[in-house]
């Protein structure tokens, strides 16, 4: 009888805990929120959630920069407007890369009063983040996650400002159609190899769907893993055997960098090795590290406009941070100025109002490349987004299509 | 008692394969037994993958990257071994013990200008070096509390490593080029040098632990400690100072596979991790305080990864290693070359 009791009073004390955290989360978020629409605000809070350790951190960490960059601007140019002149001010959490480091870094910035979060580079992270957005009612602008399903849940307050896993190989096998048709080179099949994550497989599957309609067919699509792949040899014999002298190549830095190495090896003759959505055969290091310096390497994927906004975003950064801009700090850049753009449509820091202006935005056009200023789909998919297809010709990453983004002439045969 | 009689004594009785007890074994039905079925299993899946691909050269280089693969994990998983099998410490810092000696031999390499392989002569005795300050100031205080302690110890090293490579070198990815690299043709089948070199690396690291182990007097103290440490103090052995050896030697082989691997591995902050959880299997499979059975464990995880990669090719190859690990771990609950308790 005793222990039962003792047993009640320690189970009502952690109900009562847990209960006065929850007020007291509330009480704060509350207070952070309290500037109403026609309230003179001094600073408004964005919350930013990147992996800034871990293995992505080299991309967290630049689309820290970016969304950073971003906040500077605004401020430099005098704060939100209607809001008294407002200063930005970027909260930022490290995610780790997982879901649950995220979802305590994601409340915490809310409870420190952050009107709108920004994020996350990976898919399963956002996946979380935007659950817990729309539970929260605060607004969620992903910069980088391509998983489609994210956005099919039905939530009102997350965003995207990157094209979707199903645009980026749908407009992936687009490209490769046109440039080859271009080269007066019949396509009739590509070999296909790709990680087995989700984002991964839905843009083999798109692109395979666009490849039929283009009239080609993927032959054969080889699934790896690519925490444990440093080795591709096997599967470049696969491709070998079956005769494809096209590849397709959707996975992240150092699997990709492991199947470049691989052909080179294996002395296989392809005529061109394209990358969809890759996370190697467009970036900086790639030229270094891949034999030949990559030359002739494909990739298609979302790319910081030719426009003269976009170039001087890569030249500040440069010079800023002393290293090659990557695409996600453009991304983040631009969440933090639809965000902005959000701020000073509505008038308000109230995260519901927000929301709705954000949702009604076409006021800025982004500084990754779009067909037109961003505005968003009713499940919140940037209908603006676009990919392009990039070459490494020369040593140097030449966009290559679509033709009004071009600065150089696509090479297929490739090598 | 002198070493000689504990040698023999310990031929009937320890835990680490005595060199005795491993001769036994080996002309034993059981040890044949073992590489016979293992053999014989591994044709079997090999015929598949060759019916299934329809193509021998596919089959062929599967088995020869198997293989090579294999090497690299084992070498990976050499030092996991030891601290294990002497120490009883499961050392979660593995991994990121590997990417300190990936970046030693890459500042090596690229700062030093150093041949890649001579890097070897830096980075060994620097990781042996961090080895043994990590059993004395951070292990040693804990041997004596609960095996969770340890474990705790290393993972808290872990995560400290990872970040203060992160912090210092930064997140992007940096290689070593190996001059005169490159692969050539086996029968139709790619060899990467590279890989090659780590391959038979692996195998010489084996031999030799096996004769530091089994040949020197150090190595008959060092399994003393393993088998029975109050018994081997009470005969004079100073068991910390052969914890602090040991772990130096784990750190010393990590050093030699990092260096050996540097090549053709990018490295990254995190590369460790990628190696760590194929590390732990290849020990449980091998057996764990096996040297011999990591190169086999090595070997076996290598070679299912590539031919469950053709057999099922829709499915991560790492299902069917854990697959297989399942399988081995019900028919065999001690590993490959584990040893009945």
């Amino acid at each position: 009888m005793k222990k039962s009791v003792t047993a009640l009073a320690l189970g009502t004390a952690v109900i009562a805990t847990i209960a006065l955290a929850g007020c007291s989360g509330a009480a704060a978020a509350g207070g952070g929120t309290a500037a109403k629409s026609g309230t003179k605000v001094d600073k408004v809070v964005i919350g930013s959630l990147h992996p800034e350790t871990g293995s992505s951190a080299a991309d967290g960490q630049a689309m820290d920069n970016g969304a950073q960059m971003a906040v500077d601007a605004i401020n430099k140019a005098g704060g939100i407007k209607s809001l008294g002149g407002a200063k930005l001010e970027l909260d930022k959490g490290d995610t780790k890369g997982t879901p649950d480091v995220a979802s305590t870094e994601a409340n915490r910035e809310i409870s420190d009063g952050a009107v709108a979060l920004i994020g996350t580079y990976a898919s399963g992270v956002s996946t979380t983040i935007s659950a817990l957005a729309e539970k929260a009612q605060v607004p969620f602008v992903m910069d980088i996650s391509a998983a489609d399903s994210i956005l099919q849940q039905g939530y009102k307050y997350s965003f995207r400002v990157q094209p979707s896993a199903t645009a980026i190989g749908t407009q992936g096998a687009d490209a490769v159609a046109a440039i080859a048709a271009k080269n007066g080179v019949k396509l009739s099949k590509v070999g296909y190899l790709y990680d087995q994550g989700a984002g991964e497989t839905s843009l083999e599957v798109a692109f395979a769907k666009e490849a039929k309609a283009k009239g080609f067919t993927v032959d054969t699509a080889i699934k790896y893993d690519s925490m444990s792949l440093t080795d591709a040899t096997t599967q470049i014999a696969q491709i070998k055997a079956a005769g494809d002298t096209t590849l397709i190549v959707s996975g992240y830095y150092a699997d990709s960098l492991a199947i470049a190495k691989s052909i080179a090896a294996s002395g296989i003759k392809l005529d061109a090795v394209f990358g969809v959505g890759d996370g190697a055969y467009d970036q900086q290091t790639f030229l270094t590290d891949a034999p030949n310096g990559g030359e002739g390497y494909y990739n298609t994927n979302y790319a910081i406009a030719k426009s003269a906004e976009g170039q001087q975003f890569a030249t500040d950064y440069q010079a800023k941070f002393n290293t090659p801009v990557r695409t996600g700090a453009a991304l983040a850049y631009d969440a933090v100025q639809v965000i902005a753009a959000g701020l000073e449509d509505s008038g308000s820091a109230d995260p519901v109002k927000l929301r709705d202006a954000i949702a009604a935005e076409k006021s800025y056009t982004g500084i990754a490349f779009g067909s037109g200023p961003i505005a968003f789909s009713s499940t919140g998919e940037n209908t603006s987004a676009r990919t392009v297809a990039t070459q490494i010709l020369g040593g140097k990453v030449t966009v290559v299509y679509p033709d009004d983004q071009a600065t150089g002439t696509a090479k297929f045969p490739a090598f | 008692m002198t070493m000689t009689q504990l040698d023999e004594r310990l031929g009937e009785t320890s835990v680490l394969p005595a060199a005795r007890r491993r001769l036994h074994e080996l002309l034993g039905q059981r040890f044949v037994r073992t590489i016979g079925v293992t053999v014989i299993v591994i044709a079997v899946v090999a015929i598949i993958a060759g019916l299934v691909s329809h193509s021998p050269d596919v089959v062929w280089q599967a088995i020869i990257t198997g293989l090579l693969n294999g090497g690299v994990y084992s070498l990976i998983a050499m030092g996991l071994t030891l601290a294990y099998g002497v120490l009883h410490i499961i050392n979660f810092a593995n991994g990121s013990m590997l990417t300190l000696g990936l970046y030693l031999a890459y500042v090596a390499v690229h700062d030093w200008g150093m041949q890649p392989y001579v890097a070897l002569l830096f980075v060994i005795p620097a990781m042996m070096a961090f080895g043994a300050l990590t059993q004395k100031f951070l292990l040693n205080p804990v041997m004596n509390g609960a095996s969770h302690n340890q474990l705790l110890v290393t993972i808290g090293l872990a995560v400290g490593l990872e970040n203060l490579i992160l912090l210092i070198a930064g997140p992007n990815p940096v290689s070593v080029t190996l001059p005169h690299g490159g692969s050539f043709s086996l029968f139709g089948a790619t060899v990467d040098l590279g890989r090659l070199y780590a391959f038979v690396g692996a195998i010489a690291m084996v031999v030799l632990l096996s004769l530091i182990l089994q040949k020197t007097p150090v190595g008959t103290a060092v399994r003393a400690v393993a088998a029975n440490p109050v018994g081997a103090s009470l005969v004079g052995v100073n068991i910390k100072n052969i914890y602090v050896l040991t772990f130096a030697i784990g750190g010393a082989a990590i050093g030699a596979a990092a260096t050996l691997i540097a090549p053709f591995q990018s490295i990254t902050p995190t590369t460790g991790d990628v190696f760590n959880l194929t590390a732990f299997v290849v020990v449980v499979l091998g057996g764990m305080g096996n040297v011999a059975g990591a190169l086999v464990g090595g070997f076996v995880v290598g070679l299912t990864e590539q031919l469950a990669g053709i057999i099922f090719p829709e499915q991560s190859p790492l299902l069917s290693v854990f697959v297989v690990f399942l399988i081995v771990l019900f028919i065999r609950p001690r590993g490959v070359f584990g040893r009945a308790s």
